[in-house]
């Protein structure tokens, strides 16, 4: 297995040249006089006559495409991805310093997503086209048929402003002033952790407060994915014959449930919920926006809008990387579920 | 006893209702859409840094209130030709230096002060920059850049002379430091405590390009700036400092200035930026304590935010108008002007290899390259535009109507000239005489773009399209949404044939609009093509551009540009659709706002040193 995971790492950085080069091409191909909509927001900074060819030499927009991908490629390998237009300093620092926010949303989302998500798949698999079944396939289809958008609105209209619960946004001014303070000691980037660490049990309610409604948000519509994989799954896991031959035996529908139908049907939903850490990711563009979160969805958005090419291929990076090891991790995670599976 | 229970809960609920206590009694918190790009107030020209910049610096005059007339601000008087500050040949200002002025490092400002700032401006010359205002100023209309000037000036490019910030060799260098010498430091003298700005030639709107609001206008402190390895002051080697990128300058995320408040954080995680007060500003210290700006994207959000107290006023489209009208905790103005236009382009001489053209003949399929050429084209498209339901349905009325493309109020602005008339007769007869009747028989193919998700260009286009489609079924108007930088180079480059445009004004006078429209070698009128730059030699519009802006009588200026414009409207040269008018929306709590049109943000947030809460 050790000289799998090796295999697969040493192609990553393969698969990065190919996704940058791509993304690098797409970009280049606009031209000069297109690019320089990256640096000029609006027609008044283009008055002076002379003011595009001036943009175009400043930012070295007219150089052939090979030259620009290895100049950029010599400075990826001294350490320097480019300047971030969106974060106001290097790429590298911009996703670095954003990284923690959405990381500490996504973690958290996946503890209910998976927790509450395979619950409610084996409940529904458990009861097949029983009230409890139907119930939770409406939930479902209403889940997965809502625009994360129009449900994340939802859920800002409920709990903030007719409520006044969960407010929009990473923490409260109180807090963030105290976080900008020399006072504070910042250790994981984790609000609700860091909070811990320095015994300020308001900043840690503070932070929970502002991600719950994210993370309702990002939870509900990957509940609804999950329980669907989840109830296929145990469907057809209880119609294998070695679940009949442990009911035969007179196992408790508990020890059948439990030990032989969930373990089997877990299979498929490894492999989604593997795929699903990089989609948590994704999905915080949106709910980054809606709640006004800080975090990389946010900036991946804002770099893509402004055309921030920079950023855009730090984010790619980014987030082709974590793709790349969630997919090593649900490969190895396949390894352990099923004894069957070889790694090679 | 259930009565009295009864009527002291009520008395509370009224109490909580009524009276509900202002959150943040301290700090303004804003919402709105956009973060700055720089503080470096000579590097920037977006709104929200100039925001920013604003409640940073102090200027040399400012505006009074609400109007665009001037007053004294860290110059103590304002040069006019009564009193003698300004010479009769409009050449000259001298600007006596308030004294006791002091920057938020503790040091005075000086005449120096002022002198480096201008310098400063000039030779950085940021391309992203709003200096190129003050640089046509002062070079009387003839430069937009000191690399153009310095061209001129020594025969030979800025370009060809300095490359990676290194002058090419010993005479190139010798040319940058005469250039200094020579040209950039005698505009700008200190003479004891005045500072004196000796012009190039006479330009009507200068002191609109240094007043306040004028955000990149504002004075730095020097010896500051200095110390942070800005410019150093000296002839030889500011060519190091030209056209730095804006991360580049000392004071991008932090300030230089004397104004009513000081940079806390840029925090660009949170999308926020946290200002101070200045407890030792020269015209006493703001009533706020703090002003936060937030970046907040979604419309939804602002909007509960807002709803909730948490900020204190927030930007809203105008699609949005009345939704908040019912709410007694807000307070909405609206209806007052906005500095900008929205205007109708065509393209005179279209490149004729563009794919916009289609057959590039009047078959159907396509138009010729010169079609706008023929007055009757453009008469048929102007008259066949209901401007008034532009305005009612898709401004929600926050818009009105404008003769020329020049915002109401402005310096040259005559709301007695003639108006074009949604007539579409009068736009079936213009078909018919158009191209000697050939457009109305063989028909045509126009392309209107606009840029993707600006839905008011998007419905003015698709207006035209139905407006004219409906004269004649071999008529055609393809509506095409293209993204920014597409946009950009489609129009700049002369590719599209008809598109809306808007242009926000840089100051409140005509030449700001009429040099940009209507003068052949002007930012839309250079885009005309075709027939254009010798129409406008021939009816003179150029040179009434020209002689508008250096004539230093304000009533002769206003004569004119009313000629100007009479011409331009007889001879549907002037495209405007309407003016866009502001809609504010903030706190009842919030005390002191008032909008201008050159204040940037000046319709969503208040000018923070006037405003308070209570």
């Amino acid at each position: 297995m050790a000289a799998y995971i090796i295999r697969r790492l040493l192609i990553l950085p393969l698969i990065l040249l190919g996704v940058t080069f791509l993304i690098f091409s797409m970009i280049w191909s606009l031209g000069p006089e297109r690019l320089i909509g990256t640096y000029v927001k609006s027609p008044e900074a283009l008055k002076s006559e002379s003011a595009v060819e001036r943009i175009i030499e400043k930012y070295g927009l007219n150089e052939p495409l090979p030259v620009q991908y290895a100049k950029w490629l010599g400075n990826v390998f001294q350490g320097d991805f480019g300047y971030s237009n969106v974060g106001r300093t290097g790429v590298r620092e911009a996703i670095t310093a954003r990284l923690p926010y959405t990381a500490e949303l996504a973690v958290y989302s996946i503890i209910p997503v998976v927790a509450v998500g395979i619950w409610l798949g084996v409940v529904a698999g458990k009861n097949q086209n029983k009230f409890k079944d139907h119930s939770i396939r409406i939930f479902a289809i209403i889940g997965w048929s809502l625009p994360d958008y129009v449900f994340g609105l939802l859920i800002l209209l409920v709990f903030y402003s007719i409520l006044g619960w969960f407010p929009p946004g990473y923490l409260s001014q109180e807090s963030l002033d105290v976080l900008r303070s020399d006072t504070w000691t910042s250790v994981t980037k984790f609000a609700t952790i860091d909070a811990i660490i320095n015994w300020r049990w308001d900043i840690f309610v503070d932070a929970i407060r502002h991600l719950i409604a994210p993370i309702i948000t990002l939870s509900y519509l990957w509940w609804a994915f999950l329980l669907r994989i989840t109830r296929s799954s145990m469907l057809e896991v209880m119609r294998k014959d070695y679940v009949r031959t442990a009911r035969a035996k007179g196992l408790s529908e508990k020890v059948v449930i439990n030990k032989h139908v969930k373990r089997n049907a877990m299979i498929p939903v490894a492999t989604v919920a593997g795929g699903m850490i990089v989609q948590l990711f994704a999905g915080a563009v949106i709910v980054e926006t809606i709640f006004s979160r800080p975090g990389l969805g946010n900036f991946t958005a804002s770099a893509a809008v402004q055309l921030d090419y920079f950023s855009i291929i730090g984010s790619a990076m980014f987030f082709s990387t974590i793709l790349i090891l969630a997919n090593l991790v649900v490969d190895i995670s396949y390894a352990l579920i099923d004894p069957r599976i070889r790694l090679s | 006893m259930a009565k009295r229970f009864f009527l002291l809960f009520l008395v509370c609920l009224v109490s909580l209702v009524g009276f509900s206590a202002v959150k943040n009694p301290d700090t303004i918190i804003t919402a709105t859409y956009g973060s700055p790009e720089t503080f470096d107030p000579q590097a920037m020209w977006d709104t929200s840094s100039g925001e920013v910049c604003i409640a940073l610096y102090d200027n040399l005059i400012m505006y009074d209130g609400d109007t665009i007339n001037f007053l004294p601000m860290i110059s103590t008087e304002v040069p006019t030709m009564e009193n003698g500050l300004l010479t009769p040949d409009g050449k000259t200002y001298t600007f006596p230096i308030r004294k006791g002025v002091k920057f938020h490092t503790g040091n005075d400002l000086t005449p120096a002060d002022v002198e480096y700032t201008f310098e400063r401006g000039f030779l950085g010359d940021n391309s992203s920059g709003a200096y190129t205002l003050i640089i046509e100023a002062v070079s009387g209309g003839k430069y937009f850049s000191i690399s153009d000037w310095f061209e001129d000036w020594a025969g030979m490019a800025y370009s060809d002379a300095v490359v990676e910030k290194e002058p090419v060799s010993e005479e190139a260098k010798e040319k940058l430091i005469a250039f200094y010498n020579e040209v950039i430091d005698p505009l700008f003298v200190v003479e004891g405590d005045n500072f004196v700005v000796n012009m190039k030639g006479s330009f009507g709107p200068f002191l609109y390009t240094i007043v306040r609001y004028a955000g990149w206008a504002g004075i730095l402190d020097s010896a500051y700036m200095k110390e942070l390895g800005a410019w150093d002051g000296k002839a030889d080697g500011w060519w190091k400092w030209h056209d730095l990128q804006p991360e580049e300058s000392p004071i991008h995320m932090s300030d230089a200035g004397s104004g009513p408040f000081k940079v806390n954080v840029w925090d660009q995680e949170n999308q926020q930026v946290v200002l101070d007060r200045f407890d030792g500003y020269w015209q006493g210290p703001a009533k706020i304590k703090r002003v936060i700006l937030r970046d907040v994207q979604e419309y939804s959000t602002r909007k509960a935010l807002l709803e909730a107290g948490d900020v204190d006023c927030i930007a809203v489209d105008a699609i949005y108008r009345g939704v908040f009208d019912d709410n007694p905790d807000l307070q909405v103005i609206e209806g007052f002007p906005r500095a900008q236009v929205t205007s109708l382009h065509m393209t005179w001489g279209v490149d004729p290899n563009s794919e916009y053209l289609g057959s590039g003949k009047l078959d159907g399929n396509g138009m010729p390259a010169d079609f706008f050429n023929d007055m009757n084209v453009r008469k048929a498209i102007l008259t066949a535009f209901n401007y008034d339901a532009l305005i009612e349905d898709l401004v929600n009325g926050l818009g009105e109507r404008v003769p020329t493309d020049l915002p109401k109020g402005f310096f040259g602005y005559d709301g007695t000239l003639p108006m074009y008339e949604f007539d579409l007769d009068a736009a079936e007869q213009a078909w018919k005489e158009a191209y000697n009747g050939e457009a109305w028989e063989n028909g045509f193919k126009i392309v209107a773009m606009y840029n993707s998700g600006n839905e008011i260009r998007q419905t003015c286009c698709e207006m035209v399209k139905v407006y004219t489609e409906s004269l004649n079924p071999k008529f055609k108007v393809e509506v095409l949404g293209a993204q920014w930088p597409t946009y950009l180079k489609a129009t700049r480059e002369e590719l599209c044939p008809l598109y809306s445009i808007g242009w926000v004004a840089d100051y409140p006078d005509a030449h700001n609009f009429f040099s940009t429209y209507y003068h052949s070698k002007g930012y839309y009128g250079k885009r005309h093509g075709g027939d254009y730059p010798q129409l406008a030699a021939d009816l003179g519009i150029d040179e009434l551009v020209e002689t508008g802006v250096s004539e230093p009588n304000p009533e002769k200026r206003i004569e004119i540009y009313r000629k100007l414009q009479e011409i331009v409207i007889e001879n549907y040269i002037a495209t405007p659709l309407y003016m866009p008018q502001g809609l504010y929306v903030g706190r009842a709590w919030l005390k002191g706002y008032f909008p201008h049109p050159l204040r940037s943000n000046g319709d969503t947030t208040p000018d923070y040193y006037y405003a308070w809460k209570e």
